[in-house]
């Protein structure tokens, strides 16, 4: 997918007034410059007709001259992953890229070459849901990792045992970045493209994994309580500590019950358990 | 020792929203810095303001790491939603597309106040009716300075 690249010079009392109206047609994020803004829009859903009303409406107002580009989709991300730390969660895993030397002392290794994806491990929910995995008896077990990313946790599911993982993400880089990884770390199953409804996964499972934010886990909570088998765990993390509560609360209330709550650098992870 | 800052990065996202899609991934990967990491905790920091468009102020170090502040969201946005329309006038001067109330100018003022260099919330409030001006939406009634 590639993007179409606005660049908008104005004058400086008019640029808020542009990234008002331009969100109002679909445009979610701006980077301001010294003369205006910057705007880019996926080329596939463009709506040109009301981006030429807006620009057309303040071209003269706002002293405007715009110059179109076009920016194909690479991986903006590479700086940072040529040159990263591999990450330790205790002695259970060593998380690291292709790049990196195998490290012994670890019950298990996971291969990542991220490609813009979330999930190597040095974000303190990643890290939380893999130190909370090891305490689960994942053996002979069916897992389900939702918005898998990178496909870290699926991995790791695999190696500590479980019998069949399925993966899904909403972004189709993941999927693809997703699918690698799992050939680097001999997982077979192939991770699924879309929201969890799109996506309708068929219970039920003994473990769901999700790493993803607060209002999306307390949106789909009670369809991963419906696809829990009895006794199956739920663990959860993409949010802050000072959020246990709103999550724990709707937990109760699907019949899942908190088993263990961790928090590392104000972001938290939960263990929860079907009656 | 404080780290060293190489620069500053200045993007307006929609709360709860952040993607590596341009100028989010563009813009901070080619200064090194991981966008993923920047993209989770934007989203769980503006949870509670889904959509709306907020000023980010990006804080880059020469370790690779960042820092960042989120602003009040732009006057304009909420000038928008206050007057209940989706866009500004061709013609501010000559043709109104709506209009808005003192106390709509208070409240959006009284949010803006800490990104604003104003002291008095009046002088804010001269601000963001400035804005609105300029978006041909009108302020009905006197100001309250004038009564």
């Amino acid at each position: 997918m590639d993007y179409l690249e606005f660049k908008i010079k104005c004058l400086e009392e008019f640029r808020e007034i542009l990234i008002a109206e331009l969100a109002e047609i679909g445009f979610d994020s701006f980077l301001e410059t010294e003369e205006g803004i910057d705007a880019y829009a996926p080329e596939a859903d463009f709506n040109r007709e009301s981006f030429e009303q807006i620009i057309e409406n303040y071209r003269d107002q706002a002293q405007l001259t715009l110059t179109e580009g076009l920016m194909p989709k690479v991986n903006w991300n590479e700086e940072w992953e040529k040159n990263y730390d591999p990450i330790a969660v205790d002695d259970l895993v060593y998380v690291r890229a292709s790049f990196h030397e195998p490290q012994p002392g670890f019950r298990y290794e996971i291969v990542i070459n991220p490609k813009m994806s979330f999930g190597t491990g040095h974000h303190a929910t990643t890290f939380q849901m893999l130190r909370l995995q090891g305490e689960i008896d994942h053996q002979g077990k069916r897992v389900l990792d939702v918005g898998s990313g990178t496909g870290i946790l699926a991995i790791m599911a695999h190696l500590l045992g479980a019998n069949q993982v399925e993966a899904f993400d909403i972004d189709d880089w993941c999927v693809e970045n997703g699918n690698e990884n799992f050939d680097l770390n001999g997982l077979k199953t192939r991770m699924g493209l879309g929201t969890i409804r799109q996506v309708n996964p068929q219970g039920p499972y003994e473990i769901i994994l999700a790493n993803i934010n607060k209002n999306v886990l307390l949106d789909e909570m009670k369809i991963y309580a419906d696809l829990l088998a009895e006794n199956g765990y739920l663990l959860l993390s993409g949010f802050y500590t000072e959020d246990i509560d709103d999550l724990v609360n709707l937990a109760k209330t699907l019949g899942l019950e908190l088993k263990k709550s961790s928090s590392k650098d104000n972001w938290a992870a939960l263990i929860l358990q079907k009656d | 020792m404080a780290k060293e800052i190489t620069g500053y990065v200045k993007l307006q996202v929609k709360g709860g929203q952040a993607n590596p899609s341009p100028p989010v991934g563009p813009a901070l990967g080619s200064k090194g810095l991981n966008i993923m990491e920047f993209c989770k905790q934007f989203n769980a920091r503006t949870q509670d303001k889904m959509g709306t468009v907020l000023p980010v102020l990006i804080t880059v170090y020469s370790d690779k790491s960042f820092d960042f502040v989120v602003k009040t969201p732009p006057a304009a946005n909420m000038l928008l939603e206050a007057a209940k329309i989706k866009s500004g006038s061709a013609e501010p001067n000559r043709k109104k597309v709506g209009s808005v109330t003192w106390d709509q100018v208070r409240v959006i003022a009284e949010t803006k106040m800490p990104d604003l260099n104003a002291f008095k919330v009046e002088s804010a409030m001269k601000m963001v009716a400035g804005t609105a001006r300029s978006m041909g939406i009108t302020v009905s009634g006197k100001a309250p300075w004038e009564v």
